[in-house]
């Protein structure tokens, strides 16, 4: 279990290190927290999207007309009258915008729940009946959701309007790695072991539902939107651009959000199109969307096929990683070109490996837009890459305990820069991945059927994004005149206890208690500039904003209390809302004397004092932008996470039950173990959907055939094992002043792959798509008993399967013909 | 359109209503207490989980026309605090709405046990699935006094949570269970220390 920090200054004990009750709790127990679904505002109407029944049409025309004769209906839009007056948004790719996303499909629906029409009424139900009354004419065509078939040149095209910078036909984007020589590695190599792997489509499926309530201000001009979102700034400064107003005229607030994993991380249509109808009205105007909405028009888990091989040494030595990833990402993307790049790089530690040679095509399919989620791509090269380590150690004999042991990062000397350009500034994950070994008693006999795994992965703590050329957030702090203070922040909290864990770092840093310490909801009118909450850079990069913040509004208060009590800053501490001189801590001035003297008695002040005790912090953390071969520091730090796996599979009805886990984290400091350990627990719960049931199902049109929580398995309470053997061995940042490392996504990368090989040393049969359902696994071991082999691969050793089943059979990646300024020899590699 | 009556936390509620109104719709728009959320429509996630004459149901999946005059508990009637006027005005009366969050218990005069128990469990993430799992934990407790953590997982298997996990909320309701059991509080109970002991 986590160690409390044990580092006394002052009188009072310090708060960072231990588990304080979230300030958080109250109100969310008690049913007076308000999600953006509570908002009532007064005149407030509401509205309801018409979205596309079918994935890919040409649409012939949308006629709104007989909505508005619907009672109560009080507007409509759709997509033609919007064409040049709203700009299309999306990605930036080198710093240029990809306008792929408009908020209302115009000459071609791309994918199912594309977003037709709309229409504003008085009540929710009138709404709903003037969608009804919409009329559409489509002209379906062809779908593709299958990745590797929208790569043929025969394949229906998604996007036809935009041309890529990067790509063309369905390859919206193109990714490389070349450091070191592969085909050094692999012909010195004692082993190369080559597999295809494919990994699902999952849902954040974050509880509260995507919506907002925009509320134009006809007299002002003001546009306040409030949004179940995971960032202020970003929705604010998309919208201004789309809606073509000011900054200054577009204020996000957010209300308490209701998880997000990644998937609120965007403008999404409905914001806009809120929007739109209150600046027409006049009147507020909400939208709410349904479950089934945000299944087919929310952001997934980018799915992929990976052709991975990895050369391995006679020693167990990694010597070479290569892969070719065709990277799906639905019909449309604001981060999911992103997913493979941060994934895969950092998806190559906590291994130092020499030699990676990687290609990517970025593929459009008709299907929902991929996206970030808890993980952003690193537990889908996990999931190949851990497996491969798996196959390579039995080829040649080895303990996989072992080879992971000889591989992970141990290096004599902090910092450490990999080979592919991360520069490791601690780690534990070698003693977490013993520790973990351990607690599921790694070394002792199997029952049949029963089988345990091992993965390891780091996770990025923040990263500078390749699109975005900046990883920064802020804190503004004021010490209000009675003593209490209040932390400005546009880094949304939705499940994260921003509250509690930005008051420890204040309370600890000025003495104040903690009760008094508040969060004020997020604010683009009052909050200072950020990023937002995602990518697992709360605690260390807004932490470290907090943190400075802190030290600055210290610095103000002790100059104060120095005057006053006419000794120098030096001599004095804080403590108990006290500032006091140094060895009596029961003297002293109160905070709320200092505060009020800096607000209402400014002539008390110090000469030269600058009035009121308000300061603001912003901290970017020192990361490098990708460079040309994908090499690159990308995030501060890294957090490990070593996972075992102890898996049953019933050979009577194919259910795979995970029976004990161990989970071993680095985390670096830790500010609230609590909260650290809940965020470990969610994480391996998301990585067990991922495994074991969690998937987009599209039919051959490319319907989803599972948009709702009927049919779509979200994991419940009891497919989860007890999660008793969870830990840390902190390995403190040195690169973070608090010694911080991301939390909220290092539990998820690991688990797919260490049940993935807890499986097979169950069963025998490998795993190389997911998830692995109990009717997969059934027929897996049907065919191996059939087929009478020791192992099995599911699916490329069955009869059915139609990808290709061995390495002469993959394909060439479609990007290794386009760019000529590489020596592509992979056709000579074979 | 159609009158209902419904007693809500023990305040009658009445309204004429379009018949679709849903239970869960009656509550948060006529009733106005909207700690019961809407989660899936589907009677899948349990966010909407309230009690009707004493038995729990997800209200996203009743009509409010078919509970006519029953009697309605919600998330906000759980904790008395919130539902009684400040009919006598003191400092405290007025100003003391927060306490130090280390003092709320399980008393009759702030928290329910199972709240109480979720806050020292840190079993509340994002809280938007909280009212739910608290509904039905208080029921499912007060009808199974000593469940084993196994049982408190087939209680909750109709409530979706994406943050934590479920550790987190078995513990606390194990804890909770020790405390309506009446069970002396064992040596360092809370943040769920209790559960490897409990096995399970």
């Amino acid at each position: 279990m986590t160690e409390t920090q044990a580092r006394p200054t002052g009188v009072a004990p310090r708060l960072v290190g231990t588990s304080v009750p979230r300030k958080e709790d109250l109100a969310l127990l008690t049913g007076t927290a308000r999600f953006v679904d509570d908002l009532r505002l007064p005149g407030m109407v509401h509205a309801r999207i018409l979205r596309s029944e079918v994935a890919h049409a040409r649409v012939r025309s949308i006629d709104t007309a007989p909505a508005l004769e619907v009672p109560g209906v009080l507007d409509a839009l759709a997509g033609a009258e919007l064409v040049g007056k709203v700009k299309p948004w999306g990605d930036l790719m080198q710093d240029l915008l990809v306008g792929d996303h408009f908020p209302f499909a115009t000459d071609k629906v791309l994918y199912q729940g594309q977003e037709l029409a709309a229409v504003v009424a008085e009540t929710k139900y009138q709404a709903w009946d003037g969608c009804e009354a919409v009329r559409v004419d489509l002209d379906e065509l062809p779908a593709v959701v299958d990745p590797e078939e929208a790569l043929a040149p025969d394949a229906p095209l998604v996007q036809e309007q935009i041309v890529y910078e990067f790509g063309e036909g369905n390859v919206f984007d193109r990714y490389k790695v070349r450091i070191g020589d592969f085909g050094a590695a692999e012909a010195g190599a004692a082993v190369v072991v080559r597999q295809r792997f494919a990994t699902n489509k999952q849902a954040g499926a974050a509880l509260d539902p995507h919506g907002c309530v925009a509320d134009y201000d006809s007299f002002t001009g003001v546009l306040t939107l409030y949004s179940s979102t995971q960032s202020i700034y970003m929705v604010r400064d998309v919208l201004a651009d789309v809606l073509q107003i000011p900054r200054t005229k577009v204020r996000v607030v957010v209300p308490d959000v209701g998880a997000g994993f990644g998937s609120k991380a965007q403008i999404f249509g409905h914001e806009v199109i809120a929007s739109l109808f209150s600046m027409r009205l006049g009147r507020p105007v909400k939208l709410v969307l349904s479950r089934g909405e945000i299944f087919r028009s929310g952001t997934t888990r980018n799915a992929q096929v990976r052709y991975a091989e990895l050369a391995m040494a006679a020693d167990g030595e990694i010597t070479g990683y290569r892969d070719y990833v065709v990277h799906n990402t639905g019909a449309m993307s604001v981060w999911g070109n992103q997913v493979v790049h941060i994934g895969t790089n950092v998806g190559m530690l906590p291994y130092p490996i020499p030699n990676i040679h990687v290609d990517s095509d970025i593929v459009h399919t008709t299907t929902a837009p991929g996206g970030p989620l808890r993980g952003f791509g690193i537990p889908q090269a996990i999931w190949a890459k851990e497996q491969l380590v798996d196959m390579a150690a039995r080829e040649l004999g080895l303990d996989p305990l072992a080879v992971r042991e000889r591989n992970v990062i141990d290096p004599d000397e902090f910092p450490f820069r990999t080979p592919m350009g991360h520069v490791i500034d601690s780690t534990s994950i070698k003693q977490c991945l013993q520790a973990s070994a351990e607690a599921v008693d790694w070394s002792a006999p199997r029952a049949p059927y029963e089988g345990k795994g091992l993965a390891v992965s780091m996770k990025y703590t923040s990263c500078r994004h390749p699109s975005l050329d900046t990883d920064l957030s802020a804190v503004r702090l004021r010490l209000e005149t009675d003593g209490t203070v209040t932390i400005y922040s546009s880094d949304v909290s939705h499940g994260q206890s921003h509250a509690t864990m930005l008051a420890q770092i204040v309370a600890d840093g000025i003495g104040v208690g903690i009760e008094k310490v508040s969060l004020a909801p997020p604010d683009s009118m009052t909050a200072p500039f950020g990023l937002g909450t995602y990518a697992s850079r709360g605690a260390a990069v807004l932490g470290t904003a907090c943190r400075l913040a802190t030290e600055r509004l210290r610095d103000k208060i002790l100059a104060i209390a120095a005057h006053v009590l006419e000794v120098g800053p030096e001599d004095l501490d804080t403590g108990h809302d006290r500032v006091f001189v140094k060895g009596l801590p029961d003297s002293g001035i109160y905070l709320e004397i200092i505060a009020a003297t800096a607000a209402y008695r400014t002539h008390q002040l110090p000469p030269g004092f600058e009035p009121t005790l308000e300061t603001v912090a912003t901290y970017d953390t020192p990361t490098e932008r990708e460079g040309s071969d994908g090499s690159g520091n990308l995030s501060v730090t890294y957090s490990g996470a070593a996972h075992a796996a102890h898996v049953r599979v019933d050979p009577d009805t194919g259910r795979v039950t995970v029976v004990d886990y161990a989970m071993v984290h680095d985390t670096g400091t830790v500010i609230n173990p609590l909260v650290v350990e809940g965020q470990h627990h969610g994480g391996f719960a998301m990585g067990l959907g991922m495994a074991l049931s969690e998937d987009y199902v599209y039919d051959a049109q490319g319907r989803q055939l599972n948009a709702s929580f009927k049919d779509y398995l979200a994991v419940t309470a009891p497919d989860v094992p007890e999660l008793t053997k969870t830990a840390e061995i902190p390995a403190p940042s040195t690169m973070i002043p608090g010694g911080q490392k991301g939390a909220g996504e290092s539990g998820t990368g690991p688990v797919p792959a260490a049940i993935g090989n807890a499986v097979f040393d169950a069963t025998g049969v490998r795993f190389t798509v997911l998830p692995i359902t109990p009717q997969r696994m059934l027929v897996a071991l049907r065919e191996k008993e059939r087929q009478g082999v020791e192992t099995l691969r599911y699916p490329d050793d069955m009869p059915d399967f139609t990808g290709p089943r061995r390495h002469a059979d993959w394909p060439s990646p479609v990007s290794a013909g386009a760019d000529l300024d590489f020596d592509f020899d992979w056709e000579d590699d074979d | 359109m159609q009158k209902v009556c419904l007693t809500v936390n023990g305040r009658e509620v009445s309204a004429e209503i379009d018949e679709r109104t849903l239970l869960l719709e009656f509550v948060r728009d006529v009733a106005g207490l909207t700690g019961t959320h809407n989660g899936c429509l589907e009677a899948r996630c349990g966010c909407c989980v309230i009690e009707v004459d004493g038995d729990v149901v997800k209200s996203c999946n009743v009509l409010a026309v078919q509970v006519d005059g029953a009697e309605v508990t919600t998330i906000e009637g759980l904790a008395p605090q919130r539902l009684a006027p400040v009919d006598h005005i003191t400092t405290q009366s007025l100003a003391g709405m927060y306490r130090p969050l280390e003092a709320v218990r399980g008393t009759p005069d702030d928290l329910h046990p199972v709240q109480a128990a979720f806050h020292r469990c840190h079993a509340v993430q994002c809280g938007f699935c909280t009212p739910g799992m608290v509904m039905v934990l208080k029921d499912y407790l007060e009808e199974n006094p000593e469940p084993t953590r196994d049982d408190v997982r087939r209680a909750i298997a109709g409530n979706l949570c994406r943050c934590t996990g479920y550790q987190h909320i078995v513990d606390a309701a194990m804890e909770a269970a020790a405390e309506l059991r009446g069970d002396p509080a064992p040596e360092g109970a809370a943040h769920g220390a209790t559960a490897a002991a409990d096995g399970g």
